[in-house]
């Protein structure tokens, strides 16, 4: 371990500015205790933390102590106002035990609402911070039910046996490219699982089409980069394929084929 | 900085006040309420609440005083951090009452009020001269963290000053410092 690198981390200053976590404040007092070197130079961090304070002090207002040391029982304990008590008091035995009992309870109670006044305090402080984070977490917790709700309905898409998977490869352009349809034949709904496809320029799209008698269908235009099932348009019965070519924004309306990044032929069956 | 008549070493004050020693009490409050009143108001920047803070932390550093340890650091240091800590709660709580209603609460809530509070206290007294002493860079980072309780890494975040950059420059300030108050190298 290189002392000098160590001390110039700065590591000894936010130890002594109380910043550091539990953990690190171990392991910073095990050095300490192992490198003396180390603590001389804490040691000076610590009186310059003080002069600067001293330097920079500001005298409270007087009223501020008389508080402190008159309204607690810090100043006092109880029992050593009974005492003064006796001393002071000339009446008979009985009243002062009143009187002694009703300081100490006087004494006492003060203490106990100071204490909880203090602690109200600190429990005000708490709560409000766990509001902040439970208002964090409850929006967290909207986000992944959103996409929980997108993934249920995938999952009935793709559970349905009504809808016919269509697996469609990388063509020669892409060998790599991959994604199905699903179509049900009935319904005529097509929808998109995009695997993997390349990133598009944004001038550009990748646009579905169903071949229906040789002839190309567009089933829509979507952009790279989706996770959940695309809804495409419905298409009729009587595709024998599906194939994705990439296509000025928007799409055209015939296929540039050259482009053609997957393609699928529908099972017959 | 008025002493008292007689200086009571750190290892005696703490042994009396543990005891709860009226006169260690008294002895404390009147050698350190400046320079830990001094400390908070500039954090919070209100002298009622600063008041209130400085009241808490001296009920808390006598209640506490039996778990500070001596060999982690010196009791100044203990109950300076005791009373910062105090401070920016306080300064929390106020500001998450202000804010709860706004969208973006994650980010928000910890520097709506710090924002303001960096132009409104540049004068407070003495800083300004101890800290014309510097560079410009140390001076926002030792302005930061040593007398608005920001932590290190809120700097580096806020400022978009790399963390370590941050602790280098505290560092280096606290160094410069030193010097100026003179405490032995």
């Amino acid at each position: 371990m290189n002392i000098e690198e160590y001390i110039s981390s700065g590591i000894l200053e936010a130890y002594a500015l109380g910043e550091l976590s539990e953990k690190e404040n171990q392991e910073v007092m095990a050095m300490l205790e192992k490198y003396p070197e180390l603590k001389a130079e804490l040691d000076q961090i610590e009186e310059g933390l003080e002069r600067m304070a001293f330097e920079t002090a500001v005298t409270p207002p007087s009223h501020v102590k008389e508080r402190l040391f008159d309204e607690t029982s810090i100043a006092e304990k109880p029992k050593a106002k009974v005492v003064t008590m006796e001393s002071e008091v000339a009446a008979s035995p009985y009243w002062r035990y009143i009187a002694a009992a009703s300081v100490s309870l006087a004494v006492i109670s003060s203490v106990l609402a100071y204490n909880y006044w203090t602690k109200w305090q600190s429990t005000e402080t708490a709560l409000n911070t766990l509001i902040a984070q439970n208002e964090r977490v409850a929006e967290d917790y909207n986000q992944v039910n959103q996409q929980l709700d997108q993934i249920e309905e995938d999952l009935k898409v793709i559970n349905n046996t009504e809808f016919t998977r269509v697996a469609m490869k990388g063509t020669d352009n892409a060998p790599n490219s991959l994604a199905y349809v699903y179509w049900n034949t009935n319904s005529q709904e097509v929808f998109l699982s995009v695997q993997n496809l390349k990133d598009l320029t944004e001038e550009n799209q990748y646009q579905l089409w169903a071949i229906i008698d040789g002839a190309p269908v567009d089933a829509g235009v979507f952009n790279p980069g989706e996770s959940n099932l695309l809804k495409m348009k419905n298409i009729t019965s009587g595709a024998a394929a599906f194939a994705v070519t990439i296509e000025p924004k928007g799409g055209s309306e015939n296929p540039s084929l050259e482009t053609m990044q997957v393609v699928g032929e529908v099972a017959q069956g | 900085m008025s002493q008292q008549t007689r200086k009571i070493p750190q290892e005696e004050l703490v042994a009396l006040l543990i005891k709860q020693d009226k006169v260690a009490m008294h002895y404390l409050y009147d050698n350190y309420s400046a320079a830990l009143y001094g400390a908070i108001l500039r954090i919070v920047a209100d002298e009622n609440v600063a008041e209130e803070v400085l009241n808490d932390a001296f009920l808390k550093i006598w209640d506490k005083i039996d778990t500070f340890d001596a060999k982690k650091g010196r009791l100044f240091t203990w109950m300076l951090n005791l009373t910062r800590n105090l401070s920016i709660d306080k300064l929390r709580s106020k500001e998450i009452k202000k804010v709860k209603k706004t969208d973006d609460i994650s980010d928000n809530v910890y520097n709506i009020e710090r924002d303001n509070l960096i132009h409104q206290h540049e004068d407070d007294i003495g800083v300004k001269e101890l800290l014309s002493k510097l560079r410009e860079e140390e001076r926002l980072v030792v302005d930061l963290v040593y007398f608005k309780g920001f932590t290190q890494s809120e700097v580096s975040d806020e400022y978009e000053i790399p963390l370590g950059t941050v602790k280098t420059r505290l560092r280096m300030a606290l160094k410069n410092l030193r010097s100026v108050l003179g405490v032995k190298q």
